[in-house]
């Protein structure tokens, strides 16, 4: 069935992790009877593993319900809601999502109240002129402070505290006045049905079956299958072979036109030529003069990391993986790289933390390829000293996102760093100490703001590498789980950094070297080689472990060699638990690469970089 | 060519043993009860300390009669029963001579004289016990008594082996044994007289608390007491005991392996000093006669028939298990189950394995015939580094090595 154009509602939810997103559209999934009560499941909408394991939304998602708003039995709205990712990694594909929405359910738990995550979300959704519907969910808590938090709600986002809605996602109880309140205050779309076809491709994923799934939303014109359609950014070309809707389960549509969502496939072999916030059009001659939708960006990987196999043997296949998991996600980037400890291996670029979590989470999952991942880096820019770019005239700057290829001090005119421009809500209390982490982190402030006499709303400065590596858990455990934090991009900025290299037994181990501000090198040199200390076990001899920058040894400690290294007795004659136990010690040995002649754990060229800082308390 | 002696160095090298068949058989009799699970303790146990007498003894009776039916059961339906089904190992249709009895615990001694020499009457009816075959009973200091040590020896048992763990009484009370520091002495005394000549002594090191000068001098107080075998032991602290507990909550520091290093550098110092053997990593005899036999059995991959709870028996390559729980025990034996609990065939790479990890335990080493296809560069590194030698054309842990032999195990073992 068609819908007019003011029969439309679209709209997503914007939450913080935890907060009950996935339980409301499961509710509201049941509430319009869309889902067979047998075939309900859990976080419906969350199709991967990882996404329902770790109760969060990577992938965006939609489903369409077909609602009659009470006592209007005759009158049939269409309502399309579109799932966005809760993470801070993917902050441009929640924007694009946004995009194809006319108004954002703001769900906030009635006993954490809002977190920065949801706020920069919100600000997204302010930004895209979003109808902002604010709703209290788990107000059944008894934890629950709803009539303060409604007040805090309303002072961010304006209004009464008495017009949030007041729900429980778990019961179902006040889901029905929400889906009334979107059918009521979420605007129509608007768009010129008989323009020029324009849609915004929110989300892609791959099918190994079909090609690329296109997740998007009509802007003007429609769309139906059999249509030769052009993406602009990418310049693709190709006929739709299936034009559906997911309600929630995927549903064949003759048409989709102004303001509806749907799902199309294009043979269109590899996901980057579908990437989000593209404009779908017709392919035609004046294809080329349709005016793309705003917003679109090239994904930027922000995050650098070496994965090596621990085998050497499994190259090829880690290769082969990277290649499969690229068709299906198209913002992490790869190139072979080579390491005197690590062997052949690859620099892979991330989204961010989480993003480089999930990756390498899913090679050891779906490709069972146990791997060594290097310290996250960022991408430096390098001015040269006596270079000249032949293009620019301008002094040459080259990009380095693996600390080994940072030229040699004596060519280096300035390095620049990237930055983040960071936002961390926290409980009034811990100011002081959200402060000082950030000024420890190199950050500048830029605004500090009351959002209630209770919430504080702190903006930074801060170098990304300050922050990629534990100053979300240190954040954490300061303001004892209080805190949040979200960030975006910021500038290129000059800071006086140095490669701290580590030795161990003398030889230098390429994949532990770091590049780090000079005044943190010493403090970063001693607990490098501490937790080393700590992480490597006693091998047959002494091992020292020595940082450096260049020549110039900045701390040392020695593993002492071990001197003990036997098991029980064979009591009574239990052979077999003794053969098994020395088999486990075995398996962990396969756990360790061997550098030089040191056994080093798998986790050790990760771990290494975690601070010791205070931890809460 | 004059006589090898017991105090010769060169002895143990006319003792040359290829392959476990050439080792003998043996039988490993477990009894559970305690009077107290000890806070390191994570062997099948079962503490009766809190029942009443009458039900104790209403308990020891069950258990006996359940072991000597155990026993009857196994030796009627003949080796084959335990014998790997793909027929390795040849094994025959009667049962080998005995030629070691082991009777563990637990405190086996809890049961008393009588009790015991019955079972060792029921083992002499229904198996052929070699003449000279080693017949140990372990027992605990406070057990010991002059009557208890001469029914044993009327009923063959020649040779003890006593918790005495440390003759420092801190050290002692820590380890929550229920005796006094000289208590051992007294009980060795008893045993001479009661007519048993052979006595091993357990010792633990390394427990929390414990100083050098407390470990020197309980080796000092071992020598003196005149035993002949030492079993000494590095402190294990095992995550399912009260001690892993303890130190899982940081009331109990962890052990420290160099000090135990350090310490069974001081065992070996001051026990060779006394004219002790060291044949085995954590055991010392009096010349090569007073080894344990049954335990060498172990080391040298031989075959041993299980009876009770908790215990393991090994025959032509197939390992099995009784359950740890005694109630579990006496039920099925009396419902005419087996109490097996499980059983495992080992593949030819896990017995060579086996004989590795074994093998290398004792002095003597292994010979060649019976070392698992090793790679050359893999063997040379461990020789490199110290960890083993060759010597009389036997492949043997050098004694810096000893202590790293799982390192050297692991080395080796494809």
């Amino acid at each position: 069935m068609t819908y007019p154009i003011d029969r439309i509602r679209n709209f997503c939810i914007v939450a913080h992790v935890d907060h009950g997103k996935s339980t409301l559209a499961d509710r509201m999934l049941q509430l319009t009877e869309l889902v067979d009560p047998r075939k309900m499941r859990e976080q419906y909408l969350d199709k991967m593993d990882i996404e329902r394991e770790r109760g969060i939304t990577i992938k965006a998602q939609a489903a369409r319900l077909p609602y009659k708003p009470l006592g209007d039995v005759d009158d049939e709205y269409l309502l399309n809601l579109i799932d966005t990712p809760g993470h801070v990694d993917f902050s441009y594909e929640v924007s694009r999502a946004l995009n194809a929405c006319e108004g954002a359910v703001l769900l906030v738990d009635a006993a954490q109240g809002m977190e920065a995550q949801t706020i920069a979300n919100l600000y997204l959704a302010l930004e895209a002129d979003l109808e902002i519907i604010p709703v209290l969910n788990k107000i059944d808590l008894p934890a629950a402070r709803p009539d303060e938090i409604a007040r805090e709600i309303a002072a961010i986002i304006g209004g009464e505290p008495d017009d949030v809605l007041r729900i429980s996602a778990k019961t179902g109880d006040g889901v029905a006045a929400v889906l009334d309140s979107i059918v009521d205050r979420v605007p129509a779309p608007s768009g010129n049905p008989d323009g020029p076809t324009r849609a915004l491709i929110f989300d892609s994923i791959y099918d190994a079956y079909r090609g690329t799934l296109v997740y998007f939303r009509v802007v003007d014109g429609s769309v139906k299958p059999g249509d030769r359609i052009r993406l602009l950014a990418t310049g693709f070309e190709g006929e739709i072979d299936d034009l559906a809707v997911n309600s929630p389960e995927e549903t064949p549509i003759a048409a989709l036109g102004v303001g509806e969502v749907g799902v199309l496939s294009a043979a269109i072999k590899e996901i980057s030529q579908a990437k989000v916030g593209d404009t779908i059009t017709l392919a035609g001659k004046n294809a080329r003069e349709v005016e793309p939708l705003p917003g679109y960006r090239e994904p930027l990987p922000m995050v650098f990391s070496g994965l090596y196999p621990m085998d050497s043997d499994d190259f090829p296949d880690l290769r082969e993986a990277l290649d499969r998991l690229r068709l299906n996600d198209a913002s992490f980037t790869y190139e072979p790289e080579t390491s005197a400890a690590l062997g052949f291996g690859f620099r892979c670029g991330f989204l961010g933390l989480l993003h480089l979590e999930i990756i390498t989470e899913r090679l050891d999952r779906e490709f069972n390829i146990p791997l060594v991942t290097t310290a996250p880096s960022v991408r430096y820019q390098v001015t040269l000293e006596q270079a000249i770019d032949p293009d620019t005239g301008e002094p040459k700057v080259v990009e380095v996102s693996n600390p080994q290829d940072l030229p040699d001090p004596g060519q280096i005119a300035s390095i620049s760093e990237p930055t983040v421009k960071a936002m961390i809500l926290t409980p009034a209390a811990y100011v002081g100490a959200v402060m000082q982490l950030c000024e420890g982190r190199r950050g500048t402030m830029i605004a500090m703001d009351y959002l209630t006499e209770e919430r504080v709303e702190l903006r930074y400065q801060l170098p990304l590498a300050g922050i990629i590596t534990d100053f979300f858990d240190q954040l954490k455990s300061m303001t004892r789980g209080y805190a949040s934090l979200d960030y975006e991009r910021g500038d290129y900025v000059v800071a006086n950094l140095v490669r701290v290299d580590v030795l161990l037994n003398g030889e230098p181990v390429d994949a532990f070297s770091s590049i780090v501000h000079r005044d943190e090198a010493y403090p970063f040199g001693k607990n490098m080689v501490e937790k080393l200390r700590e992480l490597i076990p006693r091998q047959m001899f002494d091992v020292p472990i020595q940082a450096a920058i260049g020549s110039k040894i900045i701390a040392r400690e020695t593993i002492k060699a071990k001197r003990k290294d036997v098991l029980a007795k064979c009591y009574g004659g239990d052979v077999s638990r003794k053969r098994k136990l020395l088999e486990k010690q075995k398996e962990g040995k396969k756990k360790m690469k061997s550098v030089g002649s040191v056994e080093v754990p798998q986790e050790a060229f990760v771990s290494a970089l975690r601070s010791t800082g205070p931890k809460g308390d | 060519m004059a006589p090898v002696t017991a105090a010769d160095p060169r002895a143990w090298l006319l003792d040359p043993v290829e392959s476990g068949s050439a080792a003998g058989f043996g039988l490993y009799l477990h009894v559970p009860f305690c009077d107290h699970r000890c806070g390191y303790c994570d062997f099948a146990t079962a503490a009766v300390g809190d029942q009443a007498e009458q039900d104790q003894q209403v308990l020891f009776d069950r258990y006996l009669d359940a072991l000597v039916t155990d026993l009857r059961r196994q030796v009627a339906a003949g080796p084959r029963r335990h014998a790997p089904e793909d027929g390795r190992g040849a094994v025959g249709t009667a049962w080998p001579v005995v030629t070691s009895i082991f009777i563990g615990g637990g405190t086996p001694t809890l049961l008393g004289g009588e009790r015991l020499a019955a079972l060792l009457g029921a083992v002499h009816d229904c198996l052929e016990v070699a003449p000279d075959a080693e017949v140990t009973v372990e027992c605990n200091p406070e057990t010991a008594s002059v009557e208890l040590f001469g029914n044993l020896a009327r009923a063959g048992v020649g040779r003890l082996s006593m918790g005495a763990q440390s003759f420092a009484p801190h050290v002692l009370r820590t380890l929550e044994r229920g005796h006094d520091a000289q208590r051992p002495v007294t009980a060795m005394a008893q045993a001479r007289e009661g007519g048993i000549a052979e006595v091993n002594l357990d010792l633990i090191f390394g427990t929390p608390g414990e100083t050098d000068d407390d470990w020197r001098a309980t080796l000092e107080a071992v020598l003196v007491a005149g035993t002949d075998h030492v079993s000494a032991y590095a402190l294990t602290i095992h995550d399912n005991t009260a001690f892993g507990r303890a130190v899982a909550s940081g009331a109990m520091p962890q052990v420290d392996e160099d000090l135990q290093r350090d310490r069974f550098d001081v065992a070996r110092e001051v026990l060779g000093a006394g004219g002790f053997e060291h044949y085995e990593v954590s055991n010392w005899s009096l010349g090569p006669a007073r080894r344990s036999r049954h335990n060498l059995l172990y080391w040298r991959h031989g075959d041993y028939l299980a009876v009770g709870v908790g215990a393991h028996g090994h025959l032509a390559g197939r390992r099995w298990w009784t359950t740890r729980s005694t109630a579990r025990y006496l039920d099925a034996i009396g419902a005419g189950d087996s109490p097996i609990a499980g059983s495992e065939v080992l593949t030819d790479e896990e017995r060579a394995e086996e004989r590795l990890l074994l093998g290398l335990r004792v002095r003597e080493g292994l010979h060649p015939n019976d070392l698992p296809p090793i790679e050359p560069l893999a063997l040379e590194e461990a020789m490199d580094a110290g960890l083993v030698e060759t010597s009389c054309g036997r492949l043997r842990c050098t004694e810096a090595g000893w202590f790293l032999l799982d390192e050297a195990v692991s080395r080796l073992a494809l």
